[in-house]
């Protein structure tokens, strides 16, 4: 069974691939970004982001401008993750496209299952919005998993690391809402 | 009317060290302008270029970054005002080049057209300053300040048609490496 997993696992990781990312790198404050259109199934980070001094949140009015946003500090050298609802990534399909893939930018997201269902896989879902969420990323060969307990944390460098390799969109589904 | 290749002459005279975000009609005529600019256009997502810029204001705060913003892009993603204010970058200027029109479709008048008040839009979402210009000389006068005081700041630009559009004009540097040549120079800068 799926379990949820504590935010401070979470930032944990995040301060880990920015501090990978900032190895010997003049500018160090922020540590790094998190671009973010309030997701409500991980509201739990959100929160506990809300005092972590050392990270910049800012949060967009759509995933379409978190997208861009990231694009422009990537030119400048910042680390960058963007924390979005599967919603959004419906919502700004064009703009991964014309970003992440056609442009090579690599963008690391967070992405929210809302309304998943604790005892169920997505694709039997009655949700369509969390049904189709794996099926979208995968018709854009974009390289996805799935955090499905604490012990799947160690995704979240991993799929980082694979956006920066391959220069290109990787995501990180969160299957339960964050504790 | 002015000439968006006039406004443009200028800007790459007077802009130094700042980065440029062209995009749609005024991409054609910075590339004959300035060539060598530190520029990145925003090609493949209409309406991207001020949040792009607003990533580039913030993670290279010692420089400006000036948006070239058309109407009908800024439209697509009008939220964008809200998220620059919030986010207050002071070297972040918006040129916004409105003629009321998709010129690249055949100039189908964008919604609401010219009565569309760009400027106090951005003003009521939080920009610290706006400015509409509708002449050359007042532009020329209020450039250095538009370059040099703190932003976000928008300026309204009422022009004319570009003498060219993004689909008249040649093929143009692809978005990718547009955005590897920005990345080298900005960082290799430090």
């Amino acid at each position: 069974m799926p379990e949820s997993i504590p935010s401070s696992l979470i930032i944990d990781a995040f301060k880990e691939v920015f501090q990978t990312e900032r190895r010997g790198a003049k500018r160090q404050d922020p540590l790094g970004w998190i671009i973010s259109v309030p997701d409500t199934h991980q509201k739990s980070v959100l929160a506990a982001l809300d005092k972590e001094r050392s990270l910049r949140v800012l949060t967009c009015s759509t995933e379409d401008d978190a997208n861009a946003v990231a694009a422009g500090l990537y030119m400048t050298g910042e680390p960058v993750i963007l924390m979005i609802q599967h919603a959004g990534l419906y919502a700004s399909v064009n703009t991964i496209r014309g970003i992440s893939m056609d442009g090579k930018v690599p963008i690391f997201y967070m992405i929210g299952l809302l309304s998943r269902e604790k005892d169920k896989d997505p694709k039997d879902s009655r949700h369509s919005m969390v049904r189709f969420a794996e099926p979208l990323l995968d018709v854009f060969s974009i390289p996805h998993a799935r955090m499905e307990g604490p012990d799947d944390v160690h995704l979240i460098p991993e799929y980082y690391r694979k956006s920066r390799e391959r220069k290109g969109p990787a995501a990180v589904l969160v299957g339960l809402e964050t504790a | 009317m002015m000439k968006p290749e006039e406004i443009l002459k200028l800007i790459a005279a007077a802009r130094g060290t700042a980065i440029c975000v062209p995009t749609m009609t005024t991409g054609p005529g910075w590339r004959k302008i300035a060539p060598d600019d530190l520029s990145v256009g925003c090609v493949g997502f209409m309406g991207g270029a001020s949040a792009m810029g607003l990533g580039l204001a913030l993670g290279a705060p010692d420089r400006r970054v000036i948006v070239f913003d058309g109407d009908g892009s800024l439209l697509m993603q009008l939220g964008s005002l809200a998220t620059i204010a919030g986010a207050a970058p002071r070297n972040f200027t918006h040129l916004l080049f409105k003629n009321g029109v998709y010129h690249t479709s055949g100039s189908q008048e964008t919604p609401g057209g010219q009565g569309v008040d760009f400027a106090a839009m951005a003003k009521a979402a939080g920009y610290r300053a706006t400015y509409t210009i509708s002449a050359l000389d007042d532009f020329k006068k209020r450039l250095p300040t538009l370059l040099t005081e703190d932003g976000p700041i928008m300026a309204q630009l009422m022009t004319g048609l570009a003498e060219s559009t993004p689909m008249t004009a040649g093929p143009s540097t692809p978005f990718h490496q547009q955005v590897a040549e920005v990345r080298a120079r900005v960082t290799g800068a430090r």
